[in-house]
């Protein structure tokens, strides 16, 4: 994969996180700051955005979204899928709450 | 206690539906609504086509504490801190809406809830009187339900630990050797 490949294939990520995180916090407030790991004044903002906002912040060549596991938990989730797979989704899920949010800075 | 606004009523209505919706018992609708037992009964009826169960109220803190139940309640306590820290929900709301991602989280990984809503609901008291707590696992991290005050030093969860025995119950049993066979089949 070439880099305008690359750039390309990460606006496409952008805009369709950024399309469902909008509508996940339109739909369900509580439950999107949950389910994204955001704190209530991102969440806030990000409902806020035009479209015209958002495609220009999807077209960015950075993504903007990011992995929310550190290293110990994603070996957790892995070598414990075989066993049970309720257990470690489960577990996956108490750790995450456990976790800090997304803020903006002060 | 009489309603005399309308939409306070909408909103107590409202809740009561939600709650019997989850399956909360008459107990825990009348503590936390302004309704007469009356309208919650004959709501109860519309909702759920049934009159409520009756008898005693499942009151134990003891309950929380074996293999599988504390697992799905850990889950459930974590979800309503993380909801109380990071939302404005709060009391009712907050239950309502951790216990429903409580619900969706074990319907998505094909499994049946352990903790019913009344339980959810005397969890979250015996947090405010201060009889359980949640203690972090030395190993993953993670916050799982426990007595308060007792001694735990160097805990560890049950998901990384697991006892022995745990969750082979007969029901599992069963479907392990249904699948052993099509498998050999």
């Amino acid at each position: 994969m070439n880099t305008d490949q690359l750039h390309q294939e990460i606006k496409e990520a952008n805009l369709s996180y950024m399309l469902l995180a909008r509508q996940m916090i339109q739909e369900d407030k509580a439950a999107a700051i949950f389910r994204l790991g955001i704190s209530q004044e991102m969440a806030e903002l990000i409902a806020g955005l035009s479209s015209a906002q958002l495609l220009k912040m999807a077209a960015s060549n950075m993504l903007l979204c990011r992995f929310r596991f550190d290293e110990k938990l994603l070996l957790n989730m892995i070598t414990d899928y075989n066993k049970n797979r309720l257990m470690s989704q489960a577990h996956a899920t108490i750790l995450m709450t456990g976790q800090s949010v997304e803020a903006l800075a002060a | 206690m009489r309603n005399k606004s309308v939409v306070t009523e909408a909103y107590q209505i409202q809740i009561a539906v939600d709650l019997i919706k989850l399956g909360a018992r008459l107990q825990l609708l009348q503590e936390e609504t302004a309704l007469s037992r009356e309208r919650l009964l004959k709501l109860y009826k519309e909702v759920r086509g049934g009159s409520p169960s009756k008898g005693m109220l499942p009151y134990s803190t003891d309950w929380f504490m074996s293999w599988s139940p504390n697992i799905h309640s850990s889950l459930f306590m974590d979800i309503h801190q993380f909801l109380l820290k990071h939302t404005s929900l709060t009391g009712v709301e907050a239950l309502i809406k951790s216990y429903g991602l409580y619900l969706e989280q074990i319907n998505a990984s094909g499994d049946e809830p352990i903790l019913s809503v009344t339980r959810a609901w005397f969890l979250v008291r015996f947090f405010d009187a201060q009889m359980l707590q949640l203690t972090g696992c030395t190993e993953c991290g993670g916050h799982f339900i426990a007595h308060a005050n007792g001694l735990y030093a160097g805990y560890v969860c049950g998901i990384c630990r697991p006892p022995s025995r745990a969750g082979k119950t007969k029901r599992n049993a069963a479907t392990s050797s249904l699948l052993d066979i099509s498998v050999a089949n």
